[in-house]
C-alpha cells in the first residue's frame, strides 16, 4: 500500500479506536474530531507499555485495549443514560453559535492542511530514524527480542527508553498497512501533530463562543435553549465569536512556524508541546466544565506519553489543573467533591507514569537519568538563558498585554468566563522551569546540548505565550458587549419613574424599583 | 478603549507571527532543503539495500567491535527490521561500516563478517545500491 492511503487507513484505525474514549471524555463536539486519532494513539502507547511489561504481541494488546475501552464506555452509557453524549444538555443554540463552530472547524482544518504542505518534502529527521520511527519496528518483534533491544548496551541509544506514543503509532501504521517505510511513519506523526494543533487552536473558538454566550445572557438563561419566540443565538455579540475564529486560524501558522521542520520530519517534540499547550488552553485558560476537563485529560496523557520532557511537564500541569479545579470550587462543593479532581489527576499520572515505571522494572538502557554534578549547575544557567531568549520573544508582547488586561479588562475576563490569566502564566512558568531544569542539570556538555536541543525544547513555552496573547484578543473583543451588559444591569436596578393614569384620569408618578 | 487597543495589538501580533510562521513552513520546500532530504533518504536506503544483500530478516546480527557512530548509523538504516543477537556471540554476522571507499553509499559500504569453520571470518561487502558522492549525508535539523 502506498503512503497516502496507508496514512489515511492508519488515521481511520486510530480514530475508530479512540472513538469511545474521546466521545466519553469530550462529548459530541467539533473538537472531538481531532481528539479521536489522539485517543487512538494513547491506546497504542498503553498497548506498547503492556506488551513490554507482560508479553504477547503489540497488535493484540492494541486490539484488546481498544475493545476493552469501547466495552467500558458502552457499559457506562448503558448504566447511566444521562451520561450519553447525544442526549444534549441544552447547550446554547442559535445561528451565530452554530455557525461559529462550523466556520471555526473548517477554517482551522483548512489552515492546518495548508501548513502541512511541507510534508511534500521527504525529510526524515535524525532522531526520527534513530529512535521514534525505528522503535516502531521493535514493537512488532517478538517480546524477548524487544526486551533485548531495549536493554543491550551494545545498541548504545539510551533514548530507546523514551515514552512510546510516536513509536507505537508508527507500529500501528506499519502493521495494518504492510508498508514499513519511514515516509509513512513521518506522515502519520505529522497528521497526529496537526490533530493536536487543531484541538489546541479550537480552544480559541470555544473561548469566543463561551464569552459571547456569557456576555449576552444572564446566568439562568445560559443553559436554556432560549425563549420560544425567537432564536436566542441571534443576540450573541459578534466580536468575540469572530475574534475566537480569527485567533484560532492565526495560531495554526504561528505554531507551525515555532515547531519548524520538526512538525513534518518525524520528531516527537511537536506532539508533546502541542498537546501540552492544548491542555493549558482547555484546563487553565477556558471556563471550567465537563468537556474542557475531558479534553485536558486526553491532551495531558498524549503529552506525557510522547517524550520525557513531556512526561515531566505533563505531571506538573496535571497538578496545576487539579489545584485550579479545587481552588475554583465553592466551599460546600469542595467538601463533597474534592475527590473528583484528585481522582482524575491520579488516573492521568498513572497513565503517564506507566511507561517510565515499566522501563525501570525491565532495566532498560537509559531508564535512569544521569545528571551533571550540582556544583556545575550555576555555570550552565546563563548559557541556557541566553540560548532560550531568542525563542521566547513572545513574552515581550504577552507581558504588557497581560498587565493592561489585568488593570482594565479583568471584569470583562471574568464576565466572559475565561480563567484568571495567572493560570496560563503558571502553565508557561512550569514549561520554562521544566525546560530550564533539563538543560541545566543534564550531564551532556552545555554547548552541544543547547545547539542540538534548545529549539525543540523551547516550543512549549513559546506556544503558551502565543496562546496567552490569543486569549486576551478574544477577551478584549468582548469589552463592548461587557460594557453594554453592565449598563443594562444598572438600568434594571435604577429607580424607574413612569407616569400612570388611574381610573379617575389623574396622573401619578409611579416610582418602582426592579 | 482599552479593550479595543488590546484586541488590535494582540491580533496584529498574531498576524505578524503567523506570516513569519507561514514563511518558515514555506522554507522547508526550498530547493536545497528538499535536495538534502532526498540525498539523506537515498543514503539510508542504500545502506538498507546493502544490508539486505548480506542478511535476511530473522537472521541474527551483532555490532560487537563496531564504533558507536557506525552502530547508530546502522540502527537508523536497518534497526527497525534486523534481529540483534542475544548473546552477541550467537550472531550469524557482525555488521560494520567502511567509510571513504569511493563507491557505495556516499563512499560508505556495509560489511558483514561471518564466522568460518576454519581460519578467519568470511567477509562480504554489501551490494545492490549506490549513491554517488562522498559522505556523510547532509546534516538534518536538530
Amino acid at each position: 500500500m502506498t503512503t497516502a492511503p496507508a496514512a489515511i487507513l492508519t488515521l481511520m484505525v486510530l480514530s475508530a479506536v479512540g472513538l469511545f474514549p474521546a466521545v466519553a471524555a469530550v462529548g459530541l463536539r467539533w473538537v472531538t474530531v481531532p481528539l479521536l486519532p489522539l485517543g487512538g494513539a494513547v491506546v497504542a502507547a498503553l498497548a506498547a507499555a503492556g506488551f513490554v511489561a507482560v508479553g504477547g504481541t503489540f497488535m493484540i494488546w492494541f486490539a484488546g485495549l481498544a475493545v476493552a475501552g469501547a466495552v467500558s464506555v458502552a457499559g457506562h452509557w448503558s448504566a447511566r443514560p444521562e451520561a450519553r453524549p447525544w442526549r444534549g444538555r441544552g447547550r446554547p443554540v442559535g445561528a451565530r453559535y452554530r455557525a461559529t463552530g462550523v466556520i471555526g472547524a473548517l477554517a482551522v482544518a483548512a489552515t492546518g492542511g495548508w501548513c502541512l504542505r511541507s510534508l511534500s518534502a521527504p525529510a526524515v529527521g535524525f532522531d526520527a530514524r534513530a529512535i521514534w520511527l525505528m522503535r516502531g519496528g521493535w514493537f512488532l518483534q517478538p517480546h524477548h527480542q524487544l526486551l533485548f533491544d531495549m536493554r543491550a548496551p551494545s545498541l548504545v541509544l539510551y533514548q530507546s527508553a523514551y515514552p512510546p506514543l510516536v513509536s507505537a503509532s508508527t507500529a500501528v501504521a506499519w502493521s495494518i498497512a504492510g508498508n514499513h517505510s519511514f515516509r509513512l511513519g513521518v506522515v502519520v506523526v505529522a497528521l497526529l501533530n496537526a490533530c493536536a494543533l487543531a484541538a489546541a487552536a479550537f480552544a480559541l473558538v470555544e473561548c469566543g463562543r463561551t464569552a459571547a454566550v456569557r456576555l449576552a445572557y444572564p446566568r439562568e438563561q445560559r443553559i436554556d435553549p432560549g425563549p420560544a419566540d425567537g432564536e436566542p443565538g441571534d443576540v450573541l455579540p459578534l466580536a468575540p465569536l469572530v475574534a475566537g475564529v480569527v485567533a484560532a486560524v492565526l495560531l495554526v501558522p504561528v505554531a507551525s512556524g515555532i515547531t519548524g521542520p520538526f512538525m513534518t520530519n518525524g520528531y516527537a517534540d511537536p506532539i508533546w508541546s502541542l498537546a501540552a499547550v492544548g491542555a493549558v488552553a482547555f484546563g487553565l485558560q477556558l471556563q471550567a466544565g465537563r468537556f474542557q476537563r475531558g479534553a485536558t485529560a486526553l491532551l495531558l496523557v498524549v503529552a506525557g506519553m510522547s517524550k520525557e520532557e513531556g512526561t515531566a511537564i505533563a505531571i506538573a500541569l496535571i497538578a496545576l489543573v487539579a489545584v485550579r479545579a479545587v481552588a475554583t470550587m465553592a466551599p460546600g462543593d469542595r467538601r463533597r467533591n474534592l475527590w473528583r479532581p484528585v481522582a482524575l489527576a491520579g488516573l492521568e499520572v498513572g497513565a503517564v507514569a506507566l511507561w517510565p515505571v515499566v522501563m525501570r522494572v525491565i532495566r532498560a538502557r537509559g531508564a535512569t537519568s544521569t545528571f551533571a554534578p550540582a556544583g556545575v549547575w550555576s555555570g550552565r544557567v546563563r548559557p541556557t538563558y541566553d540560548a532560550l531568549v531568542p525563542y521566547l520573544h513572545v513574552v515581550v508582547l504577552a507581558v504588557p498585554l497581560a498587565i493592561v488586561g489585568a488593570v482594565f479588562l479583568s471584569r470583562v475576563r471574568r464576565a466572559a468566563g475565561t480563567a484568571n490569566d495567572g493560570w496560563g502564566w503558571a502553565g508557561l512558568s512550569v514549561g520554562l522551569a521544566g525546560v530550564g531544569a533539563v538543560l541545566v542539570t543534564d550531564s551532556g556538555a552545555i554547548g552541544p546540548l543547547l545547539a542540538g536541543s534548545v529549539h525543540r525544547l523551547s516550543e512549549f513555552p513559546a506556544l503558551v505565550g502565543w496562546w496567552i496573547v490569543a486569549v486576551w484578543a478574544v477577551v478584549a473583543s468582548g469589552s463592548v458587549a461587557a460594557g453594554r451588559r453592565r449598563r443594562n444591569r444598572r438600568s434594571r436596578t435604577a429607580p424607574a419613574v413612569t407616569e400612570g393614569v388611574t381610573a379617575t384620569g389623574v396622573r401619578h408618578d409611579l416610582t418602582t424599583t426592579a | 478603549m482599552a479593550g479595543a487597543v488590546v484586541a488590535v495589538v494582540a491580533l496584529c501580533g498574531l498576524g505578524v507571527q503567523s506570516f513569519r510562521g507561514d514563511r518558515t513552513v514555506g522554507a522547508q520546500l526550498a530547493g536545497p532543503v528538499v535536495r538534502n532530504a532526498e540525498v539523506d533518504n537515498a543514503y539510508y536506503h542504500c545502506l538498507d539495500v546493502q544490508t539486505r544483500s548480506l542478511v535476511a530478516p530473522g537472521q541474527t546480527v551483532s555490532f560487537t567491535g563496531t564504533d558507536p557512530y557506525s552502530v547508530i548509523t546502522l540502527l537508523q538504516a536497518v534497526g527497525s527490521w534486523i534481529t540483534v543477537a542475544d548473546p552477541p556471540s550467537g550472531a550469524t554476522a557482525r555488521l560494520s561500516l567502511l567509510y571513504g571507499q569511493g563507491h557505495g553509499c556516499l563512499g560508505t559500504v556495509v560489511v558483514a563478517y561471518y564466522a568460518a569453520a576454519h581460519g578467519g571470518p568470511v567477509v562480504r561487502v554489501g551490494s545492490g545500491d549506490e549513491v554517488a558522492g562522498n559522505g556523510p549525508p547532509p546534516p538534518s535539523p536538530l
